[in-house]
């Protein structure tokens, strides 16, 4: 596992209910774990305790790439090995063009010059910004900042990439990019956790973990979720577009064999003769 | 919302929506360090109560198109036409003002004390008096889906993320547009709010208000706006009906857009794509 939590609480000062309570996650090389709860429900807050940001109000055990999240020295050492990438890329991005920018995590861990230069343009090159590395960042578009912000937290080899709703500002061709790239770092052995609003980005996750006000209300294979409708619309969530039509359909009397999450899906339950 | 006795200046009653004349703008930022061409020469227009979605990839423009047509910039050629009364006077600026813009991430501008005073600060800068103020507040609000009576006294921080959402658009339809303007207003929210605020852009269009919505979500451009306006690096691509049929090259393909599901779900059956329902519910419809 790289990363282990059980038992985790959270709760923001001044607060009057925890933000997340008795939390359980376990994710290992190559995994790819969803988390989907309604706004509100804890899901960028458990992004940032994963990466070391926040300080666990409380845990049996929060382990991160082998260090320990309820100690200072543990989440600063997780800081390293696990990427976070936000929502708002303006939070995210620091200097005065995008190279720079995709530098600056690299100058603070004091890589040499030349394996410095070499990576940055590596990342570049990954997420087609070459034409704008020396681009101010407030003149790039928002989908144009968030494939900066990510060039900019993956130039440190990471072991575990928290994501928190990275195509939420992306147009589709974005969009493609960044789910190209999380599966090859996927193929790479990273681990990964997902947060998303996206269902159909949620379809391809070899787990999902649902929130709702804070806890675990779902936490295993993705299909199986969706399939529990009522608890989908209970957390706020809805399905992937072949999901919806599918609950569609069964509510005029055509009900289609097992639910389909994607056209091919859809196309092949359609194709059954009723 | 606004009747058809609002109009600008003594003219004969407009209809509720404003009707759009896009000819040939061009913009560019002067900042950088070299110039940044915004906007080349884009043409389109709108009818009145028509819907309008406004795609193109990051950075072809849609952000400042929209910030054009509401004026907050100034062309450097070209012209908007609003109501087909071109710009300058009195009466074109009175226009002007009856076109809201709802910015991305709009609840970042939330700042007042109660959500009523913040839905209010609209009315009140465009110099309205109360009880005037106080009814668009209490229309806009219930029209947002934020009944009054629960929400009018409320902090607006202290609201979820997408009753913030809901309560930025209400601030600026307390200002009866009758051209609203929409920068990416799904981003961020979870699937339910998303319903929720399709619903009530439905049912402003519904009353006959224009509608231009920029977003990357092409299934919900496809069930809300009639036409298409495509921009690829500030020029147009395509503009006007969505032209999807069987035998013609498909018009997104080539600024990477895929075809709305719906649009592809019908191609896949052998159906005609030009005929594709707009919503899930039309396409059980058509299928059950």
């Amino acid at each position: 596992m790289l990363v282990s939590i059980s038992g985790l609480h959270y709760r923001y000062p001044g607060a009057r209910a925890d933000a997340l309570a008795d939390l359980e996650l376990g994710i290992g090389p190559g995994e790819l774990l969803a988390v989907v709860g309604a706004n509100g429900s804890g899901k960028s807050t458990l992004a940032r305790l994963i990466g070391g940001l926040e300080k666990p109000g409380a845990a049996r055990h929060a382990i991160a790439c082998g260090h320990d999240l309820l100690t200072l020295a543990g989440r600063q050492r997780a800081r390293r090995d696990v990427g976070v990438l936000f929502q708002n890329p303006d939070n995210q991005l620091v200097a005065d063009c995008v190279e720079d920018d995709i530098a600056f995590g690299l100058e603070n861990l004091c890589w040499p010059p030349d394996d410095m230069q070499a990576r940055v343009d590596e990342m570049l090159c990954r997420f087609e910004l070459s034409d704008l590395r020396q681009r101010e960042p407030h003149l790039l578009s928002g989908g144009q900042k968030q494939r900066a912000a990510l060039a900019g937290v993956l130039a440190i080899p990471r072991q575990v990439l928290v994501l928190d709703e990275p195509t939420a500002m992306l147009d589709p061709g974005g969009r493609a990019e960044v789910l190209a790239a999380v599966d090859d770092l996927r193929a790479d052995g990273l681990a990964i956790v997902y947060v998303t609003q996206e269902m159909d980005e949620v379809v391809g996750a070899d787990r999902v973990l649902a929130l709702e006000h804070g806890t675990a209300v779902f936490a295993g294979p993705v299909a199986e979720l969706f399939a529990d409708v009522d608890l989908v619309r209970r957390l706020g969530l809805g399905l992937p577009a072949a999901g919806e039509l599918a609950v569609a359909l069964a509510g005029r009397g055509r009900v289609l064999r097992g639910l389909p999450l994607t056209l091919d899906a859809l196309v092949e339950a359609l194709a059954v003769a009723t | 919302m606004p009747t058809a006795e609002s109009s600008a200046h003594g003219r004969a009653p407009s209809p509720l929506g404003m009707a759009v004349d896009c000819r040939a703008v061009s913009f560019s930022y002067e900042e950088a360090r070299s110039p940044i061409c915004a906007l080349r020469q884009v043409s389109f227009t709108l009818r009145p109560g028509g819907s309008l979605a406004l795609l193109g990839a990051s950075g072809s423009g849609k952000s400042t198109l929209l910030a054009v047509l509401r004026g907050l910039d100034e062309t450097e050629a070209g012209v908007v036409l609003l109501d087909g009364m071109e710009p300058g006077g009195a009466a074109y600026e009175a226009l002007r003002r009856q076109v809201g813009l709802v910015f991305q991430v709009p609840e970042l501008q939330l700042f007042a004390m109660t959500a009523r005073d913040d839905v209010a600060f609209g009315p009140r800068c465009l110099g309205w008096e109360e009880p005037a103020v106080g009814d668009a507040v209490e229309e806009a609000m219930t029209l947002a889906g934020l009944p009054p009576s629960e929400f009018a006294e409320r902090h607006p921080y202290a609201l979820s993320g997408g009753e913030q959402r809901r309560l930025a658009l209400a601030g600026v339809l307390a200002m009866r547009p009758r051209l609203l303007l929409l920068d990416e207003p799904f981003v961020s929210l979870d699937p339910v709010t998303r319903r929720e605020l399709v619903a009530i852009l439905i049912r402003l269009r519904q009353r006959g208000v224009t509608l231009m919505l920029a977003t990357h979500d092409i299934d919900l451009a496809w069930e809300l706006c009639d036409e298409l306006l495509l921009l690829e690096q500030g020029r147009v691509l395509a503009a006007g009906p969505w032209g999807f049929d069987a035998a013609s090259a498909r018009p997104l393909a080539g600024a990477r857009l895929k075809e709305p599901f719906l649009v592809q779900l019908w191609r896949r059956l052998g159906r005609d794509p030009a005929s594709a329902p707009r919503s899930a519910a039309e396409a059980a419809e058509a299928l059950a």
